[in-house]
């Protein structure tokens, strides 16, 4: 029965986790950016979501779209009229600008925020299944973050602008020979990433309580599951999400909590070394 | 031309006043004392540095409003050199240095909690400057040997045996006890001491484990207390730890006759966040403002002290508010014991201080610690902190957490 629970614990967390990642790694496989502002634009949307709720009483998932909107637009700037400006420069210098864009986004957050935790209270209630006790709240997170996964897989597959990432992700200088403007899918992209970094973030703001410090935690997550899972896809997300939440939950429940976290970090560094390019990742994104 | 005249004869003028001045002894002009203080006003512990800061500004105008620090026949107006570390450890680290070697302080204050305060400790030894923890209590810290490190708060040791005692005298079926501990310098040694006071107290402990810093989600380990069963959870952590700890605890169904949490009651953000969750959770604190006390510092009482503070920020004062001021009426008391700035002669003075303020006793052990405070234990109830114990501030008996 214990392990029902903590299978259920796994899951739910996995989901999360895949959604986490699944921003972060759209935006490295594409652009070659490792957008350290991920977490802090997770963070930023679970803020807006909070306060949705506590001023105007609105359903923070009925805000995921409206928060993903505005960090879509936040993300999109971002990436057209600053990091475009040295996308082609060597990955150091665009990491120094999203370091320093976080720097910025993050203390700004701590100074209209406040570093206090905050809470959505939802209470949705308890279902008791095969003795695992689900909290309806993270049953709804776990499906909705799922679907999102699922949305970007099929705009990915099924939309021109999605055809147009996946070509600019694959070549771009033939990409932009076809006539695709490779700075506005950068933009497009870039937002697309801030896009599901936001819904996230409202997500996670029902499940977890949230507060500026866990920009950094969330970005370290989003690295750990890109790395697991595969860079640069949308299942490389979900597998990598969905393993290391089962594999955080057992190894807590057998090795103590306290070690879950380092037996996570220890598949990362065994899957760099004997299959760089995760579990389903494709070779070319290691 | 005409300036240069003028020029010659102001500096003929200035000249012959300074030597006229030094001949007969200009009035002194009193040195302003300096005291640093790093301060985590943005990061993860920004909300602690401010409360800090408040307290510090708030100690500040009522010294200097009164003319200063009176050190001998003189008084000396104070100035407080603060900088934002940002909740990171080598930056801490770096501006005691700054602060001690630039700005030359005459002494220091430390930054919140064990882990940075052991951090600045370790600089204003090395350079042997007195520095008081506001904020710090895990004896570990102050058993290395320092010997200017100073704290206002009292052993973690002392709370726990009154929340041990205040459990054991109301409810004495309880027996099974679960830990859960963050793996950081204060909660982790508020867990281990716990562990050991309590099968010394005659308690079964049936599980006693840590999560680490990094830590999102504690469903896990929630679920495996709850296949336990034991009569008292007992969970230390940060707030954002502790919030998510007692939702994840109501999510999984799970529950027991004492609910403790470290030290989550006593900051009013665990209190909002939670709403009726928090009710009826236990916890210590370092200081309640029930505890009245009459003292010669700046303002003299408990009672004053809270009066201004809930004037000036219309919410009652913690440990956290507290402490930071009684550390500034410690360092104070300590230059006026000493009549001197002089680190070694101020060092000495505190070392044998015995004041009561609006804070309680301050005596620092052999260590430097404050030992001398008894600690009060409170249960939320009815949405705010109730203190239980000792019987001197008692407003309230302990309730079942279920």
């Amino acid at each position: 029965m214990i392990y029902t629970q903590v299978l259920a614990n796994g899951l739910m967390l996995g989901a999360i986790y895949a959604c986490i990642a699944v921003g972060f790694s759209l935006v490295w496989g594409v652009l070659s950016v490792i957008n350290l502002m991920h977490g802090a634009f997770i963070v930023l949307g679970g803020y807006l979501a909070f306060f949705s709720w506590l001023h105007l009483g609105l359903n923070p998932f009925l805000m995921i779209i409206p928060v993903a909107l505005v960090l879509f637009t936040l993300g999109y700037g971002i990436q057209r009229y600053a990091i475009n400006e040295v996308v082609s420069k060597p990955v150091l210098i665009t990491l120094t600008v999203t370091f320093g864009l976080e720097m910025i986004l993050y203390n700004a957050m701590n100074l209209a925020f406040s570093a206090t935790p905050r809470r959505i209270v939802l209470d949705l209630g308890v279902v008791d299944f095969a003795g695992a006790m689900l909290p309806l709240d993270r049953i709804a997170a776990m499906v909705l973050a799922l679907a999102l996964t699922g949305l970007l897989y099929l705009t990915l597959r099924t939309s021109k602008v999605g055809r147009a990432i996946v070509a600019v992700r694959m070549d771009r200088d033939a990409a932009t020979l076809m006539g695709i403007e490779y700075k506005k899918i950068y933009a497009i992209t870039f937002g697309l990433g801030a896009f599901m970094a936001g819904a996230c973030g409202a997500i996670v703001a029902v499940v977890f309580p949230i507060s500026t410090s866990l920009s950094g935690l969330l970005l370290g997550k989003a690295f750990v599951i890109c790395v697991i899972g595969g860079l640069g896809t949308v299942p490389g997300a979900l597998v990598g999400g969905l393993a290391l939440g089962i594999i955080e939950s057992f190894a807590g429940h057998w090795l103590g909590s306290q070690n879950a976290i380092l037996i996570g970090f220890l598949l990362m560094l065994v899957l760099l070394v004997v299959r760089p390019t995760g579990i389903i990742g494709k070779k070319g994104y290691e | 031309m005409k300036t240069p005249v003028i020029s010659r004869g102001v500096a003929a003028t200035a000249l012959a006043l300074g030597l006229t001045l030094s001949f007969f002894g200009a009035p002194a002009v009193a040195q302003t004392i300096k005291i640093g203080a790093p301060l985590a006003l943005t990061g993860g512990l920004a909300d602690e540095g401010k409360k800090q800061a408040i307290a510090y500004d708030m100690w500040l105008k009522r010294v200097n409003d009164a003319g200063g620090i009176t050190v001998g026949a003189t008084k000396r107006k104070v100035e407080l050199v603060k900088y934002d570390y940002q909740t990171n450890e080598q930056r801490a680290q770096q501006l005691a240095e700054k602060l001690i070697v630039e700005d030359k302080v005459d002494l220091m204050l430390a930054p919140f909690g064990s882990g940075h305060t052991k951090v600045v400790a370790g600089v204003a030894e090395r350079y042997g400057v007195p520095v008081m923890a506001t904020s710090a209590s895990s004896e570990s810290i102050f058993n290395q040997g320092y010997k200017n490190l100073f704290g206002v708060l009292a052993p973690n040791t002392g709370g726990i045996n009154a929340l041990l005692t205040t459990v054991s005298k109301s409810m004495p079926a309880v027996k099974r006890v679960a830990i859960l501990g963050r793996e950081d310098v204060f909660p982790k040694s508020m867990a281990t001491t716990m562990s050991e006071l309590a099968v010394k107290a005659g308690y079964q402990v049936v599980s006693s484990e840590f999560y680490s810093v990094g830590t999102l989600d504690l469903s896990t380990p929630i679920s495996k207390i709850k296949s336990l069963k034991p009569d008292w959870i007992y969970i230390t952590g940060y707030s954002k730890d502790l919030i998510l700890a007692r939702k994840q605890m109501a999510d999984l169904g799970v529950t027991a006759q004492v609910v403790t949490m470290i030290t989550g009651p006593v900051y009013k953000e665990f209190i909002d966040a939670l709403g009726p969750q928090a009710e009826n959770v236990t916890s210590m604190t370092w200081w309640h403002h029930s505890a009245q006390f009459k003292g010669n510092d700046p303002w003299g009482s408990t009672k004053a002290f809270y009066d201004q503070f809930v004037a000036q920020e219309k919410s009652d004062p913690d440990y956290v508010h507290a402490a930071s001021a009684a550390a500034l009426v410690a360092l104070q008391k300590g230059i006026e014991k000493a009549k001197s700035t002089d680190k070694k002669a101020v060092r000495e003075a505190l070392a044998s201080l015995d004041i009561v303020s609006f804070y309680g006793q301050i005596k620092f052990t052999a260590n430097g610690m404050n030992g001398s405070k008894e600690l009060p234990i409170i249960q939320v109830q009815n949405g705010v902190p109730v203190p239980l114990y000792p019987d001197s501030v008692k407003k309230g008996n302990l309730r079942p957490f279920k």
